[in-house]
């Protein structure tokens, strides 16, 4: 499961559930089929004498859709569903996101300022959520995407409940 | 509402709202801070009738919007108030709808008075209340009482600051409410006075630089509008022969030293940072006359900032990093101009130095050095495709060019990087054109972030960002070596960390 090289800091504990890998398939398709839908007006609404420029793109186009599409569909939702990990430890929240950059965010409990869940729309078709834990700082925002809903608002409650409790001063 | 009660008097309780003094009406009616929002209309209407332009209509034009600017300014001037008490500031204000925001003197994180030039000729200020909430602060979290007298200004300072700090005790009023000027509550403690020698730095700093760009730029485009007949016949073209061209260039960089030199010199006129109590209050400017109080127990850090040009003459600026101040790279400047020495030495008085700054690995200089020659190769690259197919045969030394002056910029980007964990603090440095180092107190750290891309972990490299309530938000020490994160991390900031320690 671990990447070669260990990281540089530990790895949070727990796993994302599998229905993660079906949401970022799903973004992968939607991605795709976007790209498919822009590469094919340009085929159809430039003409294909307008320059070499024009020639190249109406090879090059297909070509990077086709790419885009293995790299978001075949790739990409596997290697994030081994990348993503979180945990939420007595002092601490801790995340691990990213497939090609890895970010690792740790934010003390005694720093939480709000917490917040959202459920995007294809997140609500895999029954997910997100938990958004926001501090004083603008980039110590800690993402907690994909979790089983129910588990997201435990975790948003609990989150909440003891922040109020050992708030010191939060900035 | 008697014309001389002072905030200070009004009891706990239910507060009496006041108005702003009726002098600023004055201002406002020149200036059309009000009617100002009525020009695209009343510009809709004289387009839609079609005015013709003889002087009749002028002047009826300029009575006409001079009464609306009054009406407009009046208005807003009787429908405003303001009032300490309850422990909370409310003003309230709207022509139709009222608008009243009350915000609690806990929130209050910092007090600017400001004169600008037209107030200052009616004896007005500008008092800006900052009351961000805790993120970054924006324009909507900032109260603007506008048009106090000087007196009335420093009062409501006042009593904004103190009631905030002791919320039980009672500010003794009277004494300081007779005094004009600025009442001497407390001690002051001069830190550092602007030193006018110190202007010689300012064609070295990038932002002042811009002052005359910008001036020139303003006046090509009166230039550029003008009608023909004013604009001199300067000559052909073809008479540019090189004692004309190096003069312009020549007199171009004369305007924009004096220019920089002026702009830093009005900008700054007079500087001083002074300590009172448990605030640092900046003072400055020429023209604008600002008053910058900054709250000691706020300042979480502070940053020296040595652009390239500065580290050859040995100057630099400082600014403190404070919770919660909204447009904090003007308002947290502590020395905006000056010797290093001087901006170290201030650093130094607000942070403890966690001591010397440790080096980054050998992988980081290569990671650096690849980084800035790339681009170069890139144009060479497209140099050898294009030169046989095209015959762009100038890509080839430009980008051999680049490439080779990639490599003492890489080298000077790495000599930037360097962190440290003292026992109350932390440092980071990194920047090449513009260097900035960056000292923050341990409790200043709510929360750690490690990135590591795909290459940074092939070569055992890290960034480590630390995560601020203030200044821009975060911190970075760029390619720290990767088993050092951790370490550093936890030298750095609580025991909450060793949630980060990997397993031995």
């Amino acid at each position: 499961m671990h990447p070669p090289p260990p990281g540089p800091v530990r790895e949070p504990a727990w796993s994302l559930s599998r229905s993660a890998i079906g949401l970022w398939l799903a973004q992968g398709v939607l991605g795709t089929a976007v790209w498919a839908l822009a590469g094919t007006a340009f085929l159809v609404f430039v003409p294909a004498d307008a320059g070499w420029a024009v020639r190249v793109l109406r090879w090059l186009g297909p070509a990077l859709v086709v790419g885009y599409g293995v790299v978001a569909i075949g790739v990409r939702p596997r290697l994030r569903y081994r990348v993503h990990r979180w945990e939420v430890t007595d002092e601490a929240v801790y995340t691990l996101t990213g497939w090609l950059t890895r970010t690792w965010t740790l934010v003390p409990v005694s720093r939480i300022q709000t917490v917040d869940v959202t459920r995007g729309v294809v997140q609500q078709l895999f029954g997910l959520s997100t938990v958004v834990v926001l501090t004083a700082s603008s980039q110590g925002t800690v993402r907690m995407p994909h979790l089983e809903s129910d588990v997201a608002r435990r975790v948003a409650e609990d989150l909440a409940r003891r922040a109020e409790l050992v708030r010191d001063e939060a900035t | 509402m008697t014309e001389r009660s002072p905030v200070l008097d009004v009891p706990l309780g239910r507060p009496a709202p006041q108005r702003t003094s009726p002098r600023v009406l004055a201002v406002h009616t020149i200036t059309f801070q009000q009617a100002r929002r009525l020009v695209p209309v009343a510009l809709a209407v004289i387009a839609g009738t079609g005015l013709d332009g003889g002087r009749r209509t002028v002047v009826a034009l300029a009575v006409g919007v001079t009464l609306v600017s009054l009406g407009s300014a009046t208005l807003s001037w009787w429908r405003f108030g303001y009032a300490i008490g309850n422990g909370a500031v409310v003003v309230t204000r709207g022509l139709l709808s009222r608008s009243v925001r009350t915000v609690p003197l806990d929130r209050v994180r910092g007090v600017e008075v400001e004169a600008p030039v037209l107030h200052r000729v009616f004896g007005l200020v500008r008092v800006r209340i900052d009351a961000a909430a805790g993120a970054v602060g924006n324009k909507d979290e900032e109260l603007v009482v506008d048009g106090l007298r000087r007196e009335d200004g420093d009062r409501l300072r006042t009593a904004l600051l103190t009631r905030r700090g002791h919320p039980a005790s009672g500010v003794p009023a009277g004494d300081a409410a007779t005094s004009a000027g600025p009442p001497a509550e407390e001690p002051e403690e001069l830190i550092s006075r602007f030193d006018n020698r110190w202007l010689r730095y300012a064609p070295l700093v990038g932002g002042y630089l811009a002052v005359p760009l910008a001036a020139v730029g303003a006046l090509v485009r009166i230039a550029d509008e003008l009608p023909d007949r004013f604009v001199p016949d300067v000559g052909r073209p073809d008479a540019l022969t090189g004692t004309v061209v190096a003069g312009a260039l020549v007199a171009a960089l004369l305007v924009l030293v004096v220019g920089s030199v002026v702009g830093a010199a009005v900008v700054n006129w007079r500087f001083r940072l002074v300590r009172r109590g448990g605030s640092l209050i900046a003072v400055r400017g020429l023209v604008t006359r600002r008053h910058t109080e900054l709250e000691i127990d706020r300042i979480r850090g502070c940053t020296v900032t040595e652009g390239l040009g500065m580290r050859l003459a040995g100057a630099g600026r400082a600014s403190a990093l404070v919770t919660g101040l909204g447009d904090a790279t003007r308002r947290g400047q502590l020395l905006p101009l000056g010797p290093r020495t001087e901006a170290w030495a201030l650093s130094a008085r607000l942070v403890e130095d966690p001591g010397p700054l440790r080096a980054h690995p050998p992988a980081a200089r290569r990671r650096l050095v690849v980084r800035a020659v790339l681009p170069g190769l890139a144009v060479l690259a497209a140099g050898a495709v294009l030169t046989p197919t095209v015959g762009w045969w100038a890509l080839l030394p430009a980008g051999a060019a680049l490439a080779v002056l990639g490599v003492p910029l890489g080298l000077g980007r790495y000599a930037a990087l360097g962190h440290a964990a003292g026992p109350h603090s932390l440092a980071v440095r990194a920047g090449w054109l513009v260097r900035e180092h960056t000292v923050l107190q341990r409790r200043a750290v709510l929360g750690w972030q490690v990135r590591q891309s795909l290459f940074q972990r092939q070569a055992g490299l890290a960034t480590v960002l630390a995560c601020v309530g203030a200044g821009s938000g975060g911190y970075a020490a760029f390619d720290v070596a990767a088993d050092e994160v951790a370490g550093f991390a936890r030298a750095a900031s609580g025991s909450w960390v060793v949630t980060l320690q990997p397993p031995p």
